[in-house]
Parts: C-alpha cells; structure tokens; sequence
C-alpha cells in the first residue's frame, strides 16, 4: 500500500519530472518472486523484484552475473523453464493484463507480437536448419493475417531496416553462413518484425566482438527511436547504461536494491553497491591508485543472510541489515534504494 | 553435392574390396568339402575329380578369387552346387521378398518409433514417459522369435485373423500378400522402433534445450509448432541416419523371422545354403547384402549432408 502512495505522491511532489509516468506505465512488474525447485527455503532467485517501463522509454537493469536480470526477463516472457523456475509472487501488469496469470496461449499471442525479445547468444538463438527468411516470415505469419509471400517481403524489409548487406540474399541464407553481429541483426529484425510495444533485450551485446557491440546498440536504439517501442535492456555494462537509459534498476542477489532516473542513479547512487559499481567503472580521465572493487563475492542461496542480501559485502552493514530486509524505500521523488541506512550522508556521514 | 557423393562411392570401393576378399576367404575357411556333398554316396576319385575341376576347385586360391569376382563383376555368382539354378537368379527370386519385408517393417518402426519418442521427450518425467520407455525395453529384450511364435499361437492360431507362415506374391493377390507380411513386419518393426523412440527421445530432449527453442517460443509459436518444425527437424539428423543403418541390416534378411513365418527371403535362402554347404550361394548372398549395407551406409552419408544446412557448404 505504501508503494501505492508513494507512486501517487510521486507526480505531485514533482510534476515537471519527464519520467515521472503520468499515465499508467506500459509494464508495471510489482513484488516478482521466482524460486528454482531445490533451492534453500526461502531463497529465492529473483525475490520482491518491482519497477515499471513507460511507453517509448528504456529501462535498463544492471547487475552482475546470477544476479538474476535473465531470471527476471524470461518469466515476464514466459520463458521459464518451468521445472525447476517456478514464480511464487507478483504481479506483471501489461498494458492492463496481468501477464503472470494469462493462460499458455494468451501468452504466446502477446509474445513476438506485442512484447518480444532479443537474446545474449546470437551464434546459438537462430535454428540451424531453417533459413532467415523463413524465420522472420514465421514470426509474422503466427501473429498477423498474411501470407507467407507477403511475410517474406515484411521479412525483407526488416533485414533493410537492420542494416543487413544483400538483404535479398540474405533471406535465402542459414545461420551458419553469417557472423555474429549480422546474426543479432536477424534476432532484432525478428523481434520487430511485428511492432511491438515492448522489447526485452537481454544482454544483446556481450557475445559480440567490442567493434559490433556500438554498431548494434546503436541500431537498437535508433530502430527503437523510429517505432516507439519501449525497452528493457538487461546489461552489466554501466557506459551502455549511461548512455541509453531513461530510468536504471540495480539487482543484486536477486533483488533490486536501487532504482530510478538514469541521471539520479549516476550523480547520487544511493546503495552501497550501486556507490560500489559506480567505483568501479575504468575511467580515462582520473587513474590514480587502483580500481575499486566491491570485496567478496555474492553469497551462494545456502549462505544468503536473512536481511539485506549485500549484509556481508557492505562496509556500513550491522546487525540490523543482517538480521531484517530493507524495504525498497523512496528516498527521493522517482528514486528508491533498499537500504535502511539511505541516504548514506544522512546516516553514516562520519563513515563515508 | 555431387562431388561429395562422388567422393563417398570412391571411399566405398575399397570397402567393397575387403568384404569381397573376407567374403570368398570365410568360403575356404568353412570346414567340409563340397564335392564330397554333391557327389553323395559314390566316392569314385574320377567324379571328385572332374566335379573339382568342373568347380575349378583345384586352382590356386587368389586365382579362384579373381575368377570369381571378375564374373561376379559380368553379374554371373555362378550356379548353385545343390539346386544347379544360377545363384543371380536365385538371389533376384528372394530380393524382392525381402525388400518388401524390410520396407514394412521400417514403416511399423518408424510410426511407431518417432510419434513415441517425441511424445516421451515432451512429457519428460511423466507417466506417459515412463510407460513408453518401459514398453521400448520390452520391446528390445523380447526376442523376435518368441514374438513371433506367441502372435502365431494367438492372432493365427485361437482368432484366426492373419495367415501364419508362407508368402503370396503381391502380383498374385495383393491383399493376402499384406495379411501374410503384416505379422512379421510387426514382429521385425517393433524391435527397430524400440531403438529408434529412445534415439527419437535423446535427441527430441537434448534439442529442446537449445537457444532456438527458446527463440522460436520467443516468436509465440504455438508449442506443437516449436515441437514438430523446430525441434523435431534438428533431432531428425541423427534418427535419419540411424534409420538408414537399421534398414540395411533389415536388406541382410531377418533369419529367425524368415524361419518362424517360413518367408523365402535372404534370411531363409541363406540358412539352406550354409546348411547344404552351398558355397556359391553363401557368397553371392553375403556379398550381396554387404554391397546392400555399403550402399545404405552411402545413402546415410547423404541424406546426413541433406537433412542438415551446415554440412551443405562443407560437402
């Protein structure tokens, strides 16, 4: 309830804010819990996880590996390989539909079609035996009243619209006869294909070499310009975040300990390990003395303090953050972090 | 394509060297004379010897060989020892039986074989799983002779719905040539199905892994969609292989099958001939399913290139 009326308060105490949704959010993820069978009880791999995206805007959700961002993605999709992933919470509301408590089938008419999504591994994401043509074509088929001809020309154009070479040729090749950023532009011209409102990109550029990495962020953010569609881009890369977010969602552990506003995430992180990432980015204008690291490593489920889940990695945790979770608590208009002593200088100032 | 086939019967060549060499020398290992089978009761050296020299049994052995293959190259295998009809025309009038019983048994195995596999992988860990696994181990420790005698006792014997033993020509009466084959095509098809639906399901569970299924879900295609276009034609590679071997051994003849349903195929013309020590035909026949199995390994080679894109361009 107090989540209610903070997002009720939040327009108000700042109605020139740009980010501050004034209509309902496009995706409005609220308390997701997913639990993996087997896991210790309790443990859950993506835990309470909330934040929303509004139409035409990037969110972008930052952690490190196991953190749970996947995790997260593919049960709003409902990817899911369930078993062993089961989710035990939330609510995901989509334009209006609750996308967790859809049916198998509804579900599948909304994936590819209205939300839709662009994956870590471009080498292994496309079928080997079918060609590129084909596969776009059968993504619009599923979801739009056309004919197969008439999907291949969509499928076409698409591959223009990605900056595919040869298009034409293109469409009759295989997978294996392409590298692999051209292979993520065949997953982004399929995902798409069909305009849809949401894009989900899970990590689209870790597998590519560090030259195509810009080259197909920069695609997807101007196809993303060009259609309107709103995005969630999950990384660890804090320069892409910099530059393409409107609103950022830090996870750790499983959880999301700090979210809001690109600008307010950067210039005044609020948790411990967003101020720990933030040290830790290589810069080119000040090298003095080492990079900072955030020491120790993410706790395995079975060691998962009870609390705050960054408890034994934090330089100002206690016995309070071991022992209880923070709320995810707004600390400013539109800014929240899960921590119970932010903001820091108010608290720890003589620490910090 | 063509070069790829081209270079796959020249690797085949030397194969078919060394069977026909193993073929011919398996010949004069067996123990036993065979004149002394065709002459019977009389002994006269005079018979032995010009049966020996009719056979040309007294030449050195490389040159029987190359006598042998270079006529059995013209397509003479010679003439049967027991019979005196020609062993090609021989082996032609038994061909056909057992083609015919090779293709309806891998058409029991394959309808069988595929639809269980996959059903089994898709409800991995379920009772529908377990049931299909434990019927596909039965099916492959039931020997096919008990098989066959238990169909014969029950369907032949007590209902009287199928013919037990014997053939009829499809050109004579079509109908009754299936109702005779139907058994022990059965009987034949669902040991290779057993096989064939633990492969179907191995490979159905390992592709429905990969990221392409998630890609293709990720698309909103309906499962049976993801199932039978996505994942069934990428865990089909290795089960069109696997088909294709087991069809060639089906080319070798079902001796045990044959003999319980007394179906004149290679299997039963291969039994007599070892039996009367008939060497002619032992050696056309095994020769004949060994260049069969040669050409059902070549077609897998191909059909291997062709159910899969990748290997296209390497080919």
């Amino acid at each position: 309830m107090g989540r209610e009326a903070a997002r009720q308060l939040a327009p108000q105490s700042n109605p020139t804010r740009e980010t501050a949704p004034s209509a309902p959010p496009l995706l409005d993820v609220q308390g997701l819990s997913v639990r993996f069978d087997g896991a210790p009880k309790g443990v859950n791999v993506v835990d309470d996880v909330s934040f929303s995206v509004s139409k035409g805007k990037t969110l972008c959700i930052v952690g490190e590996s196991g953190c749970g961002k996947s995790v997260t993605s593919l049960a709003l999709m409902g990817l899911l390989p369930t078993p062993p992933a089961r989710i035990v919470a939330g609510a995901a509301v989509f334009d209006g539909q609750d996308l967790l408590t859809l049916s198998e089938r509804e579900r599948s008419d909304l994936r590819g079609d209205r939300i839709a999504m662009i994956f870590q591994e471009p080498m292994t994401s496309l079928n080997p035996a079918f060609t590129i043509g084909d596969q776009i074509a059968e993504g619009i088929v599923r979801h739009r009243k056309v004919s197969k001809a008439e999907a291949m020309e969509r499928a076409l154009d698409m591959l223009r619209k990605v900056r595919i070479p040869a298009p034409e040729k293109r469409l009759r090749a295989y997978p294996h006869e392409m590298s692999g950023g051209m292979r993520q532009r065949v997953m982004i011209a399929m995902a798409l294909a069909n305009d849809p409102q949401l894009l989900i990109a899970d990590e689209p550029t870790t597998a590519l070499d560090v030259t195509i990495q810009a080259q197909i962020l920069t695609l997807i953010r101007r196809l993303q310009e060009e259609t309107g569609t709103a995005m969630i881009l999950i990384t660890h890369d804090l320069g892409v975040v910099a530059e393409v977010a409107d609103e950022v969602a830090v996870m750790y552990a499983g959880r999301v300990v700090e979210s809001g506003p690109v600008e307010a995430i950067f210039d005044d992180p609020q948790h411990p390990y967003t101020i720990g990432l933030m040290g830790s980015v290589p810069s080119l204008g000040r090298r003095q003395g080492r990079l900072a690291t955030i020491r120790g490593t993410v706790p395995p489920a079975e060691l998962m303090p009870k609390g705050c889940r960054f408890t034994p990695r934090c330089p100002f945790s206690d016995g309070h953050c071991a022992n209880d979770p923070p709320p995810l608590a707004e600390i400013r208009p539109g800014h929240r972090a899960r921590c119970w002593y932010a903001p820091l200088e108010l608290h720890r100032g003589a620490a910090s | 394509m063509l070069r790829y086939i081209g270079r796959r019967i020249l690797i085949a060549i030397p194969t078919l060297i060394i069977v026909s060499i193993m073929v011919f020398a398996l010949q004069k290992l067996l123990p036993g004379d065979p004149v002394l089978t065709m002459a019977g009761e009389e002994r006269d050296p005079q018979v032995l010897a010009y049966l020996r020299e009719k056979y040309r049994l007294d030449d050195p052995i490389p040159v029987q060989y190359f006598a042998w293959i270079g006529s059995a190259l013209t397509g003479n295998l010679g003439i049967s020892l027991r019979t005196d009809i020609p062993v090609l025309e021989l082996i032609l009038s038994k061909l056909p039986v057992t083609i015919e019983l090779a293709i309806m048994a891998m058409i029991v195995a394959l309808a069988i074989g595929i639809p269980a596999g996959i059903i089994s992988a898709v409800r991995k860990g379920t009772a529908v799983d377990y049931t299909a696994n434990v019927i596909a181990l039965s099916g492959l420790s039931i020997p096919n002779f008990w098989l066959g005698i238990m169909l014969i006792m029950l369907i032949s014997v007590r209902w009287k719905l199928l013919p037990a033993s014997g053939y009829v020509p499809p050109t004579e009466d079509l109908w009754l040539n299936i109702k005779t084959m139907l058994m022990p095509a059965f009987v034949l098809g669902t040991g290779l199905a057993a096989s064939l639906m633990r492969h179907t399901r191995s490979a159905m569970l390992g592709v429905m892994r990969s990221d392409y299924i998630r890609t293709a879900r990720a698309k909103g295609l309906l499962s049976r969609k993801v199932i039978l276009k996505h994942a069934l034609r990428n865990a089909l590679v290795p089960i069109v292989t696997l088909s294709t071997l087991l069809f060639g051994e089906l080319l070798a003849g079902a001796v045990l099958t044959e003999q319980i349903f007394t179906i004149p195929g290679f299997g039963k013309l291969i039994v007599d001939a070892v039996f009367n020590r008939d060497y002619a035909v032992v050696q056309g026949v095994v020769l004949c399913t060994a260049v069969g199995f040669i050409f059902m390994n070549l077609l897998a080679d191909v059909l291997y290139v062709l159910v899969n894109p990748r290997l296209r361009h390497a080919a």
